[in-house]
């Protein structure tokens, strides 16, 4: 089946659970197959299919939404300092990475997932999630600036202070 | 101090625009000052380093994640069981079918057998008559098929997923027969398909031919005892200076059909039939609609197999013209310096196509 692997490892980590994640591909693949004649020959297959998962998760998340709360992450500082670019450990384990995605509020980690692992292009992501494409510029940015300092943060808990080579860096410098 | 302070300046704006040449986004121009700038400042390269590490581990960590199969196989269930909805609609339809069968059969106990004899004959002759001249046309007169077999997968391709299986049969219980082409065909005027394999060999063209039963039999007044392969009964008749040997399955109708002598065409289709009808039986003929897996069939195919090849595939066909009118850019329907974009991410230069 198409693109299955993809769409169902995507829809684990936006859904954070297998269950909920296998419902939203099976209705999404009903969906993909019922509308099929919408489909354009010609065009990408799998832009599409991220299309239809994406609308068909917007409506599970609005009714996952009545039991637990989304809380999005306010970055109070607002605009990006240089010295304040969170320093990221040389190993990063698989773990890590993905609770550190977890820690990532959803608008953020839609865009990071498809951009980055998905490698979707701006257009095709505005497309998906139905945004600007401004937006999806300024939302992958962050979304990639909290995943760093999510996994900075990973790094300090382990007791790794990643910052003296940040002072030797400057220093040379 | 002011070129420190200008330095700065630059790197945030280097540093604004890392996210967009990490995704291949940014103009060549632009991508080019920002390679120039990474070569001679250390910092914004560690930087743009740690974002591709972080970006690596987290592709990494996401392909690892284990898929059980249980998610296909619900997919398949979920798209089966909206079938009862169609089904449904049909049900209907089926209750008027059979209380017309009832109607009929008691009319014909009065009428007299023999017209509900003819009408089963006629049915399987029009099927029979129409898969001899499948046979026919497509094979004999239309010449259907090539001169050197194709290669199997652009058959496997042709017949589609849910009859790409039966290739390997067909090549199999056959021997001394080469599969020339398979596909699915129709004739004119009939809403019957039928699943055709052409192939060549003793001589002459023979044919197998599959087609569903839709409840339908072939009349038992024709079954030879003396050809019967694995408890299976072997059909014969034969039309228009054709041969034709066929056996049932639970829901197809397959047909071998020739020039050649009536006892060598039951013997190949004794050979191929029980291999065949097994094949028929599998849950993946038995399960699944037809229409949906056809669906996904051509969603499957809509899908490049990889980026990579085809951008050089189109550069081999263009000589490494990349742009122009005749260039590979065109070719694929993208603008130039989007090609351009791919292609440096796919490690290939322009006038440079790997292996």
């Amino acid at each position: 089946m198409p693109q299955l692997t993809d769409l169902y490892r995507t829809a684990c980590l936006l859904l954070r659970d297998r269950h909920e994640a296998e419902d939203l591909i099976q209705d999404t693949y009903l969906e993909a197959w019922k509308s099929f004649h919408r489909f354009e020959t010609g065009t990408n297959c799998r832009a599409w299919l991220f299309k239809i998962m994406f609308h068909r998760l917007h409506h599970v998340r609005r009714r996952l939404v009545k039991t637990s709360r989304v809380v999005t992450i306010d970055d109070p500082d607002g605009q990006v300092e240089l010295a304040a670019e969170p320093v990221v450990p040389q190993e990063i384990r698989d773990e890590d990475v993905l609770n550190a995605l977890a820690k990532v509020a959803v608008e953020f980690r839609d865009i990071v997932l498809l951009a980055d692992v998905e490698e979707f292009s701006y257009k095709e992501i505005a497309e998906t999630l139905r945004i600007p494409l401004g937006t999806v510029m300024s939302r992958l940015s962050r979304g990639r600036k909290l995943l760093r300092q999510e996994l900075a943060e990973v790094a300090r808990s382990y007791g790794i202070d990643p910052r003296p080579k940040q002072a030797g860096a400057a220093e040379t410098a | 101090m002011n070129t420190l302070s200008f330095d700065s300046k630059r790197c945030e704006r280097i540093r604004l625009q890392l996210d967009s040449y990490l995704s291949n986004e940014l103009l060549v121009e632009t991508a080019t000052e920002i390679v120039r700038h990474l070569e001679s400042c250390e910092a914004c390269s560690r930087d743009l380093e740690s974002r591709m590490r972080v970006r690596d581990a987290l592709q990494r960590a996401v392909a690892k994640q284990p898929v059980p199969d249980s998610v296909r196989a619900g997919v398949l269930r979920k798209l089966r069981e909206s079938q009862p909805r169609s089904l449904l609609s049909t049900t209907g339809r089926r209750w008027a079918v059979g209380l017309a069968a009832i109607a009929f059969l008691l009319f014909s106990l009065f009428a007299g057998e023999w017209l509900s004899l003819r009408r089963s004959e006629q049915l399987i002759a029009s099927i029979l008559r129409l898969g001899v001249s499948d046979h026919l046309i497509c094979a004999i007169k239309g010449h259907n098929y090539p001169e050197v077999a194709n290669p199997p997968d652009q058959i496997r391709n042709k017949l589609g997923v849910r009859y790409a299986v039966l290739l390997q049969v067909v090549q199999e219980r056959l021997p001394g027969f080469e599969v020339l082409e398979g596909h699915v065909c129709s004739i004119p005027g009939s809403d019957r398909k039928y699943v055709h394999f052409i192939t060549r060999g003793q001589g002459t063209i023979l044919s197998v031919i599959l087609t569903e039963r839709n409840g339908a039999s072939l009349p038992k007044g024709k079954f030879l005892a003396s050809a019967e392969s694995a408890g299976l009964s072997i059909y014969e008749d034969h039309l228009s200076g054709m041969e034709i040997a066929g056996f049932e399955s639970a829901q197809y109708f397959a047909f071998v059909v020739s020039e050649l002598s009536q006892k060598r065409v039951l013997q190949l289709a004794g050979a191929l039939a029980p291999a065949l009808n097994e094949t028929l039986q599998t849950t993946a003929f038995q399960g699944l609609n037809s229409y949906v897996l056809d669906a996904l069939f051509k969603l499957r195919q809509e899908i490049p197999t990889s980026q990579r090849g085809e951008i050089i595939q189109a550069l081999s066909a263009c000589k490494g013209r990349v742009g122009g009118t005749d260039g590979a850019a065109t070719r694929l329907g993208i603008s130039r310096t989007t090609l351009i974009y791919r292609m440096r991410r796919l490690e290939s230069t322009p006038n440079c196509i790997p292996e």
